[in-house]
């Protein structure tokens, strides 16, 4: 009796503890079975080709339905189905259906390198090298972006769209305090000055002169425009990052811009403050262009009179270099119609898809002048020559450049920016910690 | 003889009970089978190889590699380290700050029942809300906790969830606002089945408020705390939920956990066999811990 009771306490035991283990299993078990109703639901129905698209904020995106419109146009006999898998967790959500093969996609939207990284690592991508030659896909109209993701010679995905950073200054702000609007050549001690001119007021009512969101890629990769390093290179223990991290850290100390602790623990999202103009200047990706003339169209946002100008740039490099991130268009290496799939993300991330991406006044992965006339054209863009010179760019930077162990390297970045961000560490230890972190990583 | 056919009479009644039981455990038990024990066994066998959720590659058996890595990742080292301070923190926080509600709130005080619905309040409510609450209070800059902190003089208050040295604490003190009230219910219930001939006799020897909680309702109350505790200590190994919503791991990976680091190292880096041995090594501290627990609650009761 005794004995029984000590095997059932074991039991009990073991079984209480076990329930720590179940939340990591529950995922695969879900997804093979959405996965075989979803195999089921691809399949094809005579001479129709059904394909599914995998991609995330499905309601809130312009171009997805505009782009299968156009598509469908041409080809009556497809039908194209969005398979929207959310945004924040999107990598994830996707990275669970490709595991274990047949997934149901067949057309995948690439959102960032360390995701692009770990699916051409598991294979989970179809290599479109040999497609690129046989279609005569002119690779240079994507202005060389496309090589920082060519791994061992073999291209995986067409990108569609092409985002950089540009910066946002608001009229109005610049106006009321007599100061001159930024140009497109500034260097980053002209844009410090200025941002200094630009602080007024206090309390609620308080005017900043920039503003960094907390992504590490707002401030550590102003390090990267002079094409000399990527964030990979731990060698030289990243000081050159250095001076960015001391002009941002030094700005948050005289209040010139907001504290990013605060911004971290209220969850401020950039377009907010930029919106409601309480920051004079703020560096943010292209894709905040759309958003803000359909916020200042729509009435939510009082940043109506902006402007873009050109990333600032260090002394002796080039304006017009900036940060990029580009999302592209793949097929799955388990689609059973690729051919199909193929032949969309050609159109797609062709001239023609391009055309139909600009008119909804998001920036497509071609730039043509074409398609700079139509974004610049738009409604609510603003009108003075400069803004329309801004999308010029001169060289793109990937904010993470292509290597199998991205997604590792991410994860240490994001850490020691915010260990640094937060002044939990100096900016040398926090720079040496990263270097070290990353070398554990890579080397 | 008559003797002979009885026992065969009560064997065949305990078979059929036993199948009868069985069969109201099966619905439950085969749902835990196939959703929980496989996949828990594939996690096993899943942290002996290399696999990063392709099906092409499949996984390969790479022995005990994964768990050699353990010893190398200053990541696992910092998880695990912050995973038991907090373990040892939030325990006797919660257990102490439930006992003490439910003592009070057991007493026929005035809108008992209010301030009952009060505390169990924060429970209930969704974490991802209460958080994103907490933290606007507890912002550094314009946050009210400190505003106030400064009013009465502090001139330096901490920064709370983004100060190094704080975050943990902010993390600690969030997670047992937000669970005493659970806990709280439990001692309540076992507080209310302590027989009250027991206080009066307690109260004929003389014993006073304090030793009548001593010696009357803590040893009462053994099996309540002996359950609290094992629910609070795995709950702790397990948190993930909170730690991501106040600080996200951070100021750098000064409040990462280890189920954190699992989640990053499964589904952002794809290592799965990695991740499993990291389960493991979670699996075996609550194991080894609950034993204990067990294996005291039984000194202590005997």
């Amino acid at each position: 009796m005794n004995k029984l009771r000590k095997v059932t306490s074991l039991i009990l035991a073991m079984s209480l503890s076990a329930s720590v283990l179940a939340g990591c299993g529950n995922g695969s078990t879900e997804s093979q079975a959405s996965q075989a109703s979803q195999a089921q639901a691809s399949s094809q129905a005579g001479g129709q080709v059904k394909l599914v698209w995998a991609l995330w904020d499905k309601d809130k995106t312009t171009y997805y339905q505009p782009l299968i419109d156009a598509y469908k146009e041409k080809n009556p006999n497809v039908t194209i189905e969005m398979k929207d898998l959310g945004s924040t967790d999107y990598q994830t959500a996707l990275g669970t259906q490709l595991a274990g093969g047949d997934s149901g996609l067949d057309i995948i939207t690439v959102k960032d390198v360390p995701g692009y990284a770990a699916m051409t690592n598991a294979g989970q991508l179809e290599d479109l090298t040999q497609y690129i030659k046989d279609n005569n896909i002119d690779l240079k109209k994507y202005g060389g972006i496309t090589d920082q993701v060519t791994v061992d010679g073999k291209l995986y995905e067409l990108p569609f769209r092409s985002d950089f950073w540009l910066l946002y200054y608001n009229k109005d702000l610049f106006d009321k305090a007599k100061v001159d609007y930024p140009t497109n050549d500034m260097t980053f001690e002209q844009y410090d000055a200025l941002a200094r001119k630009l602080v007024s007021g206090s309390g609620n009512d308080k005017t900043y002169g920039a503003h960094y969101h907390t992504w590490r890629s707002a401030v550590q990769l102003f390090g990267i425009l002079d094409g000399k390093h990527t964030v990979l290179d731990y060698q030289d223990g990243y000081t050159w990052m250095k001076p960015y991290y001391e002009m941002v850290l030094k700005q948050q100390d005289d209040g010139v811009v907001m504290d990013y602790a605060t911004l971290k623990t209220s969850s401020t999202h950039y377009s907010g403050v930029f919106e409601n103009s309480s920051v004079a200047m703020m560096n943010m990706g292209s894709w905040f262009i759309s958003t803000l003339m359909a916020d200042n169209k729509a009435g939510k946002s009082t940043a109506k009179n902006f402007g873009i100008v050109k990333y600032p740039h260090a002394e002796g490099v080039e304006p017009g270099s900036t940060l990029a991130t580009i999302t592209g268009l793949a097929v799955a290496s388990s689609s059973k119609n690729k051919e199909a799939a193929l032949d969309f993300v050609k159109f797609a991330s062709g001239e023609e898809g391009a055309v139909v991406v600009a008119k909804t006044g998001t920036i497509p992965a071609i730039m043509s002048d074409d398609v700079i006339e139509f974004i610049t054209s738009m409604e609510g863009f603003p009108t003075d020559p400069n803004s329309k010179e801004a999308l010029k760019t001169s060289h793109t930077y990937l904010e993470m450049p292509m290597n199998a162990k991205s997604a590792e390297v991410e994860t240490a970045l994001n850490d020691d920016h915010d260990a640094i961000m937060t002044k939990s560490i100096s900016i040398d230890e926090g720079l040496k910690k990263m270097s070290e972190d990353v070398k554990a990583i890579l080397g | 003889m008559s003797t002979h056919v009885k026992t065969v009479s009560s064997k065949g009644r305990k078979r059929r009970n036993n199948l009868i039981a069985y069969s109201f455990i099966a619905p439950n038990f085969i749902g835990f089978a196939v959703f929980t024990l496989v996949p828990i066994l594939m996690a096993v066998g899943l942290s002996f190889m290399k696999w990063n959720g392709s099906a092409v590659q499949g996984p390969q058996f790479v022995g005990l590699a994964n768990y050699a890595k353990l010893f190398t990742d200053s990541r696992f080292k910092q998880a695990f380290i912050n995973t038991v301070i907090y373990t040892v923190a939030t325990v006797p926080l919660t257990m102490i700050t439930s006992l003490l509600l439910a003592v009070i709130l057991n007493q026929k005080i005035f809108a008992r029942n209010f301030f009952r619905t009060i505390s169990f309040f924060p429970y209930v409510a969704s974490l991802v809300a209460v958080a994103a609450v907490w933290n606007a209070l507890f912002s550094p800059e314009k946050g009210p906790v400190n505003q106030v902190l400064r009013a009465i003089g502090i001139s330096n208050p901490p920064g709370w969830a983004v100060d190094s040295n704080w975050a943990m604490a902010t993390l600690i003190l969030f997670s047992v606002w937000k669970n005493m009230g659970y806990y709280m219910i439990m001692y309540l219930a076992g507080l209310q089945s302590i027989s009250p001939e027991l206080y009066e006799a307690a109260g004929l020897d003389g014993a006073n408020t304090v030793q009548k909680f001593r010696y009357v309702t803590l040893p009462q109350l053994g099996n309540t705390s002996f359950l609290v505790l094992i629910m609070v200590t795995i709950q702790c190994f397990k948190v993930y939920d909170v730690v991501l919503m106040i600080t996200n791991a951070g100021p750098g990976t000064k409040t990462l956990v280890l189920v954190f680091h699992i989640y990053n190292v499964a589904f952002k880096q794809w290592d799965l066999g990695y991740a499993s041995a990291i389960s493991m090594v979670l699996f075996l501290m609550v194991l080894i811990v609950t034993i204990v627990q067990f294996r005291g609650e039984k000194k202590i009761s005997n």
